[in-house]
């Protein structure tokens, strides 16, 4: 045999059927103690209300929306990687499209609770955000970004979701058919009865492309709704029409960022180092250089339109973004962001994975600060020097922003031990094909 | 799912090793009367088969699912918020009711175009691929792993077929019931 797909479901099965690193027990039990720590924090608000928040005017949105702007950011490249690329033929995202879609859908479920946590009044949010009918008929108000957020958030949510687990139905096929029991009544089920006879596969194909179709412009739109939260405003530091490619751009940093910080460890902990190559790591790597280098750009870009439009006041809130109060936010974002990712310009770092998994965290924290420095820095400051003031985040803020990581990091460990992290079916066609070869063959023909 | 409980139709089953070989296999019997009813199971979708499927069942029609479920959706979008605004009209800027923002509402026609084209695709890949299929047969657990298949009905493994399985390349065949 030339090439063999056999021993695949074995290798990436091994952490469903056996026991995985003791380093996952660890990392669960850390996530589940920061998830409480968010759930006391989110207990305490509702109890005491928005006060116990640092927000106050002339700040309504902290740290929470800027968590909410960090974690749907990170959901894009999930979405990036699992359609974009799949359009693009790009097979080296084959060994990692299932942790990275893993990762946009509960990116995107945990970036959903920070505006449920930001009204505080939690058992009204459906009340105030979808728009149902009430005793007055009064609807919600669709000229408002934020309602448009409201159904882009919820789509971009589902459509992640159906994507995901379409593409698990022939991995959890093929679950069921190495176990007994109830777990492969269960499995069954869960894969509607798949058996891949070749009606199934022509239609799934046909269909994952579709998916796959609607959900790249879908990721474009998501986070250039978002940025509009900020930009359809008059503030001066969001007002400009730069923000829709530049979250986009930003989104997708962050996210390649965080899949390079998440696949790393797991590949150990779940021994794929032979289905998630390193050159597949590398590839990450080039992707994260190529949008850190479209968001220094679209940074540099922002403060040219700043000066150059002539807006005092938009040149005000720049000039302060650099030099004033929230200047260690903005030096942060920028090191992190746009300096240290030029390391990756050298071969030697980006198949050094200890260098390039720090570099990744860094961007994580850059992009998080990004977010609060575009909220913060423009709030505290606005037209008129009356309404000026200051805000630090306090210790609750703190603890949710905690809480989110923990709450991420439990949904997606437990789905890593009970769930193939690499797609079995789609990493068989990334693997030597299994030919006889001893001649004219109709694979061959095709 | 489920077991091979019954011997309602009885058959075989021939397991390929190698894709060259399988893909000839296919080719072959697909247009042979003596095959009639088989079925061809693959471990993944190799871009060879997909041709193979393409040439023996057409175009996938979950191409119009997605299409009707997309134009729905958009319709939907845009009608939403126009019968809201006309059932309760916010007046912006002074301007009188009646005049409607359809710029604002692009955004929902295109959010629900994407959404409800999604779920049509979903629904036209299980339709057309007749899933869920509770009663389906698993004839071999490598079918999923890594080997490929094809069932034959209403033959045992002494007949003209098994052995033109076996010729074709077929590493193993057995008998099993649909």
């Amino acid at each position: 045999m030339k090439g063999s797909i056999s021993g695949i479901n074995e290798q990436i099965l091994i952490g469903t059927g056996t026991k995985p690193e003791k380093t996952y027990y660890i990392a669960l039990a850390i996530a589940v103690f920061c998830l409480l720590i968010g759930a006391v924090a989110w207990a305490i608000e509702i109890i005491y209300g928005m006060g116990v928040t640092g927000l106050n005017s002339p700040v309504y949105w902290g740290v929470l929306i800027t968590n909410f702007v960090f974690w749907v950011g990170i959901g894009h490249a999930g979405t990036l990687i699992s359609a974009i690329l799949f359009l693009f033929r790009a097979k080296w995202r084959n060994s990692i499209n299932r942790s990275a879609e893993a990762m946009t859908v509960f990116a995107v479920i945990t970036a959903g609770l920070f505006p449920l946590i930001h009204v505080g009044r939690v058992w009204l949010a459906a009340y105030w955000m979808m728009p149902f009918p009430n005793t007055n008929n009064l609807w919600v108000n669709f000229r408002s970004p934020l309602i448009w957020d409201v159904f882009a958030i919820s789509t971009y949510l589902t459509v992640s979701l159906l994507f995901w687990y379409m593409g698990l139905v022939p991995d959890i096929a093929a679950m069921r058919d190495r176990v007994t029991g109830f777990k492969r009544l269960l499995f069954g089920f869960m894969s509607f009865g798949w058996r891949g006879t070749l009606r199934e596969w022509h239609h799934y194909e046909v269909g994952y492309g579709f998916l796959a179709a609607l959900a790249t412009p879908l990721v474009l739109s998501v986070h250039s709704i978002v940025s509009w939260d900020f930009a359809m405003s008059m503030q001066p530091g969001w007002h400009t029409t730069i923000f829709p490619p530049y979250f986009v751009a930003g989104a997708i940093l962050s996210g390649c960022a965080m899949v390079y910080s998440l696949v790393l460890p797991l590949r150990h902990m779940f021994r794929l180092e032979e289905i998630i190559k390193a050159e597949h790591l590398e590839a990450l790597i080039k992707l994260t250089l190529l949008t850190s280098t479209i968001v220094a750009y679209a940074y540099g870009v922002e403060f040219f339109v700043a000066w150059y439009s002539g807006n005092e006041f938009e040149w005000a809130i720049f000039q302060k973004r650099a030099t004033g109060p929230y200047c260690f936010y903005f030096w942060v974002m920028v090191f992190c962001n746009c300096l240290f990712p030029l390391a990756f310009w050298s071969k030697r770092v980006r198949y050094n994975q200890t260098i390039c998994f720090i570099i990744c965290l860094l961007v994580n924290v850059g992009m998080w600060f990004e977010r609060y420095n575009i909220i913060v820095s423009s709030l505290v400051e606005d037209f008129l020097p009356s309404n000026w003031g200051h805000y630090e985040p306090r210790l609750i803020e703190i603890a949710l922003t905690v809480g989110s990581f923990g709450w991420f990091f439990t949904w997606l460990l437990i789905f890593c031990r009970f769930f193939p992290l690499v797609s079995m079916s789609e990493v068989k066609l990334i693997m030597p094909k299994p030919l006889r070869g001893d001649g004219a063959s109709a694979a061959q023909k095709h | 799912m489920a077991e091979i409980t019954t011997q309602e139709e009885q058959g075989i089953v021939a397991l390929f090793p190698y894709l060259d070989d399988f893909c000839q296999a296919v080719s072959r019997v697909g247009s042979d009367s003596d095959f009639h009813g088989h079925e061809v199971l693959s471990p993944t979708s190799y871009h060879e088969l997909m041709a193979l499927a393409e040439e023996r069942y057409g175009p996938s029609p979950v191409r119009w699912f997605t299409l009707v479920g997309a134009l729905s959706g958009m319709c939907t979008g845009f009608a939403m918020p126009l019968l809201m605004d006309y059932d309760w009209p916010i007046v912006v800027g002074g301007k009188s009711p009646g005049i409607y923002s359809l710029p604002a509402y692009v955004i929902f026609g295109f959010e629900l175009m994407v959404l409800f084209g999604a779920l049509a695709t979903i629904l036209g890949m299980l339709v057309m691929g007749r899933l869920p299929n509770p009663y389906g047969t698993v004839y071999h657990p490598r079918i999923t792993d890594d080997r490929f298949a094809i069932f034959v009905p209403k033959v045992g493994v002494e007949s003209s077929q098994a052995k033109l399985l076996h010729h074709l390349g077929a590493a193993e065949v057995f008998a099993a019931a649909k």
